[in-house]
């Protein structure tokens, strides 16, 4: 008799069971389940380094974080955080998303033991790498290329490294000493550094003789103009000279009110910067104010933050757009603005479109001007012939440009995730393969899926992050945002629903019980009739139905898993599984039939730690 | 309902147990709806929710199986007012009321306990019904009549309040002999009798295995003690729920179960808490024999319960009925107490396989109480062969089952009738279980059945796996797995090949141990 009967495809969400995962469903399976990890410009494995911090082991997630975004304790505190937009509580929770950042920081502010630059992927290639830039891009690029193997040098126009990080954001966010030490963990990596020097086009061209390759990361220094009638633009304060000046101690105090125009990072940044040389945030006269054409929500800084900016006692008015400037004896006595109502449709390079409502002009008394509505690229460093475009790799093969050089100003994770891709290009050009490769690591946890997570974590409360009072922000420049307490680690931890772990049902072992569906603590298992998958075999739609003999499968929908392990734990069938996955550096290596096998780049450094042990 | 944020590493019925197992059935009644909480604890009253919504189950406890007429009357009429009247006769020797409604559930522990009858502790996580053979009190090959000990260890461990709050279920049986007709090898405890027949100076004592247990990962219990003097047999019970109550895991239940404790630790760390929990309540372990004790005569014989009419140690008849499905209506429970009144000894008596028993009936009137048990439609042949087909009630009633196991019921009945199977009727049992729970033990069975879905190229039809070779101590293995259309093909292959493989009288199972399921697969496959 045949009893082998005709089903319905098993499907799975990985390309194997364990092991390493090299097909592009593993990749997409964990871009689609670890949906914080995937919104990292880093790829930052996110759920890793929350699990070490919820056990306490903050050296291990500090660790990862060194790996995988350069800077942890500097994005702890300033990262724009696409992670928290894209994290699976945004639409599954009441209490807003897991605080990926703030944790970020937590581990950092709590090492016993201090971090050390980051072991080499290669050996020595005897290869020379120029990095001209020494801000956010241009030192992870040099980290990265130091640990393919080649020799790193680079060069920086000012007396100390850092770029935007140190010189653009004020130290009341972003502490100096958090960015020198994580700076030395790059240069002590073995890195020649050489400051205080300017390259410009010629220095350029022979760098591009000498070293086998250059990498231009010079950022956007250069600031964009506002024409404005009334005025010649002397009386006009660059956003980010002023910074400069602010966080070199230039700027001790102001008097006079303050406009400061823009909606970006710079522009708060200036305000909040101002508020405090004019001594504003304790309630001195002089105004300072932040005026942008469009909305708070269409404006860099978050809620939060914006919040803060009021408690400073920064005004901010949106919605204006400056049309003329009044000056009096020589000095500059205000701006006049006009009042803008938000378009309909259309948009202005992405940005919702604005129109000016016509006879609604105001005037703003003001002594001092801050403009900081962007800064473009010095490109005429640039070989002549040599223009931007949206390959790092240029026309000039040696010559890469990256970070905001390239893509305009962002931020620095940005930059971060720009300097490691650059090092990649770099290094497939000097060696002429890809030596390094992101696959999936596939484990399989035999504990009764046990991750430590209850329904309970999900319901709790998100920690706010304690800060200094206003009277204490007034003097110096004390950090404001002040870390979560230890507590507040623990809770804000163990909220992360740990995404990197998948559920599945091997549909050959289930019986349809549906135990799981009854002990599933919200709509995660679901019976299907139909599951339909995309080319790479990727569920992505299922009809879902109530009826037994419709469900063709019992399906656990990763977006509403909370990892709690019931399911597995009441399966009698052993059908479910859970299973750790993990974006995981690999290299390549051919046997003596010339097939190329892949394998995780850390397991060849323990090999090599282990065998120095040995001799 | 709001909750209380506590992260304990515990169940969420590990918190419902600790708010208090008590309940207010009258109260349920007046507001019309069981909360979750409700539905929990209702089960130590032994009520569970049905599988049809807004209806209820109630499991009376019977210990040892044994009914008094009256109680047998009693329930009979429970069943007709408030059952549809329907009974269940259960694999632990219950017996289940189902179509029950809230607002009837305390009128119907009333009306029980008017005839002394209980369902409390019918279900939860407490010691469940205690269960022995069949035949305990009259069988000849007992060693001695081991009912007084289930039902004195059934009031000794439901009296003791600190035994209210186990991890899990906790299951006892006894048998009267090795031939372990009450399932010892598949219970939490099973307690065997040896020694002390009637007439030698043998001691009486039993031997003691724990850690059984059917349920989606069968264990077969391990020795614990090889001889346990008789008189501290009870003791011995309430040692070892101990060692459940508190080494039972309390956050996974699907690894609460005693067995799990005893695969966890081992048996001779098992050991050494039973002896310490013994020492601490004052009971002696002096006459304990761990391991090596030898019965002067160890016979029994392999299948005690697959012979007809047993004749008992006293004399009298003992007349089994035969309950298809083991569901039966409240005329013929009634009719059969009637019948215990006029020829028998006022007892009903129910059995694992889901059927009755009369005792004492006198030879001469044994023939006529069959006569009036077949004219209420009930069987007295058949008793653990092909035809004694254990189905529990599958998706009729329980919420739980993936199978109509009573549908297979009526597939599987007139095939195994076939004539040509009548040389094997005894050598074979077939259990069908609708889940992978077990109510009825599907892996100790010569063939088992157990519910699942199978999936097809677009939903799923109901199957069963088949396991074979099952036997009282010794867990069949799987065979395959098959639509339930199928199912009756696959027995008939089976048995076929039984019938030109079989070697003397040997059983399916000692024949499949013998020359492998391999034969077997081959007549079904090809």
């Amino acid at each position: 008799m045949n009893y082998q009967y005709r089903k319905a495809p098993n499907p799975t969400e990985f390309s194997v069971f364990t092991g390493l995962g090299t097909a592009a469903l593993d990749l997409k399976t964990l871009a689609r389940d670890v949906p914080c990890q995937a919104a990292c410009p880093a790829k930052t494995d996110v759920p890793a380094y929350i699990a070490l911090i919820s056990r306490g082991e903050n050296e291990a997630a500090y660790r990862v974080n060194q790996e995988d975004n350069v800077f942890p304790g500097v994005l702890g505190r300033v990262c724009t955080k696409p992670c928290e937009a894209a994290c699976r509580y945004a639409w599954t929770n009441a209490e807003g998303p897991v605080q990926i950042c703030h944790l970020k920081r937590s581990a950092a502010d709590r090492l016993k033991t201090p971090p050390t630059p980051l072991p080499p992927w290669f050996q020595e290639t005897g290869r020379r790498v120029a990095v001209v830039g020494g801000g956010p891009a241009g030192l992870t690029a040099a980290r990265e290329l130091r640990r393919y193997g080649h020799r790193v040098t680079l060069f920086e126009r000012e007396d100390h490294l850092g770029g935007m990080m140190v010189d653009g954001i004020p130290s009341f966010r972003l502490p100096l000493p958090t960015i020198e030490q994580e700076i030395k963990l790059i240069t002590d990596s073995g890195i020649d550094v050489r400051l205080g020097s300017d390259v410009d086009r010629s220095g350029l061209a022979k760098l591009l003789e000498s070293y086998d390759a250059v990498c231009v990361a010079t950022g956007t220094m250069k600031a964009k103009s506002l024409d404005l009638p009334g005025i010649d633009g002397a009386e006009v304060i660059p956003g980010l000279r002023f910074m400069k000046q602010y966080n070199a101690g230039v700027v001790k105090s102001m008097k006079g009110d303050v406009v400061v125009i823009g909606g970006g990072f710079t522009a708060v940044d200036c305000a909040r910067s101002c508020a405090r040389a004019a001594r504003r945030i304790v309630g001195a006269d002089d105004r300072v104010t932040i005026a942008y054409r469009r909305t708070e929500h269409h404006m860099a800084a978050e809620m939060d933050e914006l919040e803060e900016i009021r408690l400073e006692n920064i005004d901010v008015r949106t919605l204006v757009t400056p049309v003329k400037a009044k000056v009096e004896n020589g000095s500059l006595r205000s701006v006049v603005f006009q009042r803008n109502v938000m378009g309909d449709d259309g948009s202005d390079a992405g940005k919702p479109r604005i129109v000016p409502i016509p006879g609604s002009e105001f005037e703003l008394p003001c002594s001092h001007l801050i403009v900081a509505i962007g800064q473009d690229a010095e490109t005429e460093i640039l070989p002549e012939g040599i223009a931007l475009a949206d390959r790092q790799q240029t026309a000039e093969p040696k010559l890469f440009v990256t970070g905001d050089f390239l893509t305009g100003s962002l931020d620095v994770i940005h930059a971060v995730a720009d300097g490691k891709s650059v090092a990649d290009e770099i290094d497939r050009f000097l060696v002429g393969e890809v030596r390094k490769k992101f696959h999936v690591s596939i484990e399989l946890i035999d504990n009764d899926g046990e991750t430590g997570r209850f329904r309970d974590h999900d319901l709790q409360e998100a920690p706010a992050m304690p800060l200094r009072s206003i009277v204490e922000r007034a003097v110096g420049n004390a950090e404001v945002e002040k870390g979560l307490s230890d507590e507040a680690t623990r809770v804000a931890s163990s909220r992360c629903y740990l995404c990197n772990h998948k559920f599945e049902i091997n549909q050959d072992s289930c019986i349809h019980c549906d135990w799981c569906i009854d002990v599933a603590p919200r709509d995660c298992i679901k019976k299907v009739s139909r599951l339909f998958v995309d080319e790479v075999g990727s569920p992505r739609e299922y009809v879902q139905t109530d009826v037994a003999a419709e469900a063709t499968y019992i399906y656990i929908d990763s977006d509403n898993c909370i990892r709690c392990g019931k399911c597995l734990r009441v399966c009698p069938t052993g059908a479910i599984t859970m299973r750790k996955m993990e974006r995981t550096a690999c290299c390549s290596t051919k046997n003596a039939a010339g097939e190329v096998r892949w394998e995780r780049l850390t397991a060849r450094l323990d090999e090599r730690k282990a065998a120095r042990g040995r001799t | 309902m709001q909750r209380r944020l506590q992260f304990l590493r515990r169940s969420e019925d590990e918190d419902i147990k600790d708010a208090g197992l008590v309940l207010d059935f009258d109260e349920m009644a007046r507001k019309g709806v069981m909360s979750k909480e409700e539905k929990n604890v209702a089960k130590w009253y032994g009520i569970y929710a049905s599988r049809q919504p807004g209806n209820h189950m109630a499991r009376i406890v019977i210990p040892g199986g044994v009914l008094t007429s009256t109680q047998a009357r009693n329930i009979a009429k429970v069943s007709e007012k408030f059952a549809m009247g329907k009974l269940n006769i259960t694999t632990r020797t219950s017996i289940q009321l189902h179509w029950l409604k809230l607002g009837s559930l305390a009128d119907i522990m009333r009306a029980l306990a008017d005839e002394g009858s209980t369902t409390r502790h019918g279900c939860g996580d407490v010691t469940r019904n205690v269960t022995a053979c069949p035949l305990a009190e009259t069988c000849r090959y007992r060693r001695f009549n081991v009912l007084p000990f289930a039902q004195r260890t059934a009031r000794r461990l439901g009296d003791s309040h600190d035994l209210d709050n186990l991890p899990r279920k906790f299951k006892i049986s006894y048998s009267g002999c090795g031939a372990g007709c009450a399932q010892p090898f598949i219970n939490c405890v099973g307690a065997i009798a040896v020694g002390g027949r009637e007439g030698s100076e043998e001691p009486r004592g039993f031997k003691v295995v724990i850690g059984g247990g059917m349920g989606a990962t069968p264990f077969i219990a391990k020795e614990l003690f090889s001889f346990v003097p008789a008189e501290r047999m009870v003791d011995l019970t309430r040692a070892i729920a101990l060692l459940f109550r508190d080494h039972g895991d309390r956050f996974n239940r699907s690894k609460a179960r005693l067995k799990y404790v005893v695969e966890r630790y081992g048996i001779e760390r098992c050991r050494e808490i039973v002896i310490e929990n013994l020492r601490a309540e004052g009971v002696s372990t002096e006459g304990f024999v761990v391991e090596g004790f030898r019965e002067a005569d160890a016979s029994y014989p392999d299948r005690p319960l697959a012979e007809e009419d047993t004749v008992g140690t006293d004399g009298s008849v003992t007349l089994r009925i035969m309950v298809p499905k083991g569901e039966m209506g409240h005329r013929q429970l009634k009719r059969v107490a009637e019948l215990s009144e006029i020829y028998g000894d006022q007892r009903v008596r129910t059995t694992n396989r889901q059927n009755l028993e009369l005792h004492g009936i006198p030879k001469e009137n044994a023939e006529e109480v069959k006569r009036e048990i077949r004219k209420i439609g009930l069987g007295t042949t058949g008793f653990y062969g092909l035809r004694d087909i254990v189905p529990c009630v599958g998706t009729t009633y329980c919420p739980k089952a993936v199978s109509e196991t009573r549908a297979l019921y009526d597939l599987l009945q007139p095939l195994v009738a076939q004539p040509k199977y009548a040389g094997i009727e005894k050598a074979a049992v077939i259990n069908i279980t609708g889940c992978p729970n077990s109510c009825s033990p599907y892996r100790i069975a010569d063939i088992g059945f157990r519910g699942s879905r199978i999936r097809e190229e677009l939903g799923s039809t109901e199957g069963y796996e088949v396991t074979l070779g099952g036997t009282p101590e010794r867990l069949g293995e799987v065979f395959g797995e098959f639509k339930r259309d199928d199912c009756p093909g696959v027995v008939e292959k089976i048995l076929d090949t039984f019938i030109a493989l079989r070697s003397e009288a040997e059983s399916l199972s000692d024949c499949v141990l013998r020359v492998g399921a391999e034969p077997f697969k081959k007549a079904v496959y090809e």
